[in-house]
C-alpha cells in the first residue's frame, strides 16, 4: 500500500527530527503548528494586542505585582523567580501574526516544491486518496462536509489540548512534558478508533 | 526580521519533508492508525527519539528554558476531538496546508474546518471551560 517514492522510516525520522532541533538552535522556538492558528484566530477575534510591545522583564514585573496585589506575597513561588529553573522558564513575547501567516504560506511553498521534483504536479478537487472516496462517497458536497467536519475537531481539538502533533507529539513528549504525553496518547488513540471504524464503513 | 526568514526557510522545509514522508496522504495516514503499514508510526517514533537526546545538548549549552506543558482538563478531551478529526480529513494542523500545496485542494475544506473549530473553542473556553490550555508559542 506504501507508495514507493515515500521515503522510509528512517529517512523521514530522520529529517522529522531535524526539524524541531533546528527550529530550537536557530530561532530558539518550540515548533508550533496549531498555535499559530490560535494566534491568527485571536489577531482576527481580538485585534492587535499591546502587550507584544512590551518587554520581557516588564512583563514579569507586571504579572508579579498584580499576583501580589491579589493573593499576597506569599503566593509568589520563589521556584518561579529562578531563571535557570528550565520547565518554569518564563513565557517569552510570541511570534507576530505576518510571522504565522508566513510560516502557514511556506508549509504550502514545502508541500509544492516536494510534489514539483518527484512527481508530476496534479490538482483534484477533493484529496489524492482513493481509500477516501471509498469511504465516504465520490460526491464532492459529502466530501467537502466531511473534510470541514473534520477540520472542526482538529482546530477544537488542538486549541482545546494545547497542541498537535509538532508541539505536543514532536517536542512536548521528547521532553518528557506529561501534558503533551497524555496529549499525544489521547490523538492517537482517538485516531487508531476512529479509523478502525471508518474501515467498517467500506 | 532575521528570526521571520530563519522561520520560512523552516516551515519549507518542513513540509517538504511531510510531504515526501507521506503525512499528508489520507491512505498512508489511515494505514498507519489501522496498523497495517507501520512506516509512518515507526517514522514518528524514531524522529521523537533522535529529538530527546538534543534537549539534554540543549540543556548542557543552557539554551533549555520552555515553558512546562501540565495536564489540565481539556488535554485528554482535546486530544481525542483532535484524533477523531486527523483519522476523518487525513489532516492535522500543517498537512492541511501540505496537502493545498500538493494540489490537494480538498484541503481548503479542512482549513476551512480548522479555523472555525479554534475560533469556535475560543468562543467557548471562556463561557464554559476557563482553565489555561498552554501554548507552544509561549517558547
Amino acid at each position: 500500500m506504501t507508495d514507493p517514492s515515500f521515503w522510509p522510516w528512517f529517512v523521514g525520522g530522520a529529517v522529522l527530527a531535524a526539524v524541531p532541533i533546528l527550529n530550537w538552535a536557530i530561532v530558539r522556538r518550540t515548533l508550533a503548528v496549531s498555535g499559530r492558528f490560535t494566534g491568527l484566530v485571536d489577531r482576527i477575534r481580538l485585534g492587535p494586542t499591546e502587550d507584544t510591545d512590551m518587554t520581557e522583564a516588564d512583563m514579569v514585573a507586571a504579572l508579579q505585582a498584580m499576583t501580589e496585589e491579589a493573593f499576597g506575597p506569599d503566593a509568589i513561588d520563589s521556584d518561579l523567580a529562578d531563571p535557570t529553573a528550565a520547565s518554569d522558564a518564563k513565557p517569552r513575547p510570541r511570534q507576530d501574526s505576518y510571522t504565522h501567516v508566513l510560516f502557514l504560506l511556506a508549509l504550502v511553498v514545502g508541500g509544492f516544491l516536494a510534489t514539483l521534483m518527484t512527481g508530476d504536479p496534479a490538482i483534484t478537487m477533493g484529496l489524492d486518496s482513493k481509500l477516501f472516496a471509498k469511504t465516504f462517497g465520490e460526491d464532492p458536497a459529502i466530501q467537502a462536509l466531511v473534510l470541514a467536519g473534520g477540520g472542526v475537531l482538529v482546530g477544537f481539538g488542538t486549541r482545546m489540548s494545547g497542541g498537535c502533533t509538532s508541539g505536543h507529539g514532536l517536542c512536548g513528549l521528547s521532553r518528557f512534558q506529561p501534558g503533551s504525553a497524555l496529549s499525544t496518547a489521547s490523538f492517537f488513540g482517538a485516531g487508531i478508533a476512529t479509523s478502525f471504524i471508518l474501515q467498517v464503513m467500506w | 526580521m532575521r528570526e521571520r526568514i530563519l522561520t520560512v526557510l523552516i516551515g519549507v522545509g518542513f513540509g517538504f519533508a511531510l510531504s515526501r514522508i507521506g503525512f499528508a496522504s489520507w491512505d498512508e495516514v489511515h494505514g498507519m492508525f489501522t496498523f497495517s503499514d507501520l512506516r509512518l508510526l515507526f517514522t514518528f517514533m524514531f524522529a521523537v527519539a533522535l529529538i530527546v537526546p538534543s534537549w539534554f545538548v540543549f540543556e548542557r549549552l543552557g539554551m533549555a528554558a520552555w515553558v512546562k506543558r501540565s495536564i489540565h482538563p481539556g488535554t485528554v478531551a482535546g486530544g481525542v476531538l483532535f484524533g477523531m478529526g486527523w483519522a476523518i480529513s487525513g489532516a492535522c494542523p500543517s498537512i492541511g496546508l501540505v496537502q493545498l500545496g500538493e494540489g490537494q485542494l480538498g484541503a481548503i475544506w479542512t482549513l476551512v474546518g480548522i479555523f472555525a473549530g479554534n475560533a469556535l473553542y475560543a468562543w467557548i473556553h471562556p463561557r464554559v471551560f476557563g482553565w489555561s490550555t498552554g501554548s507552544c508559542l509561549d517558547d
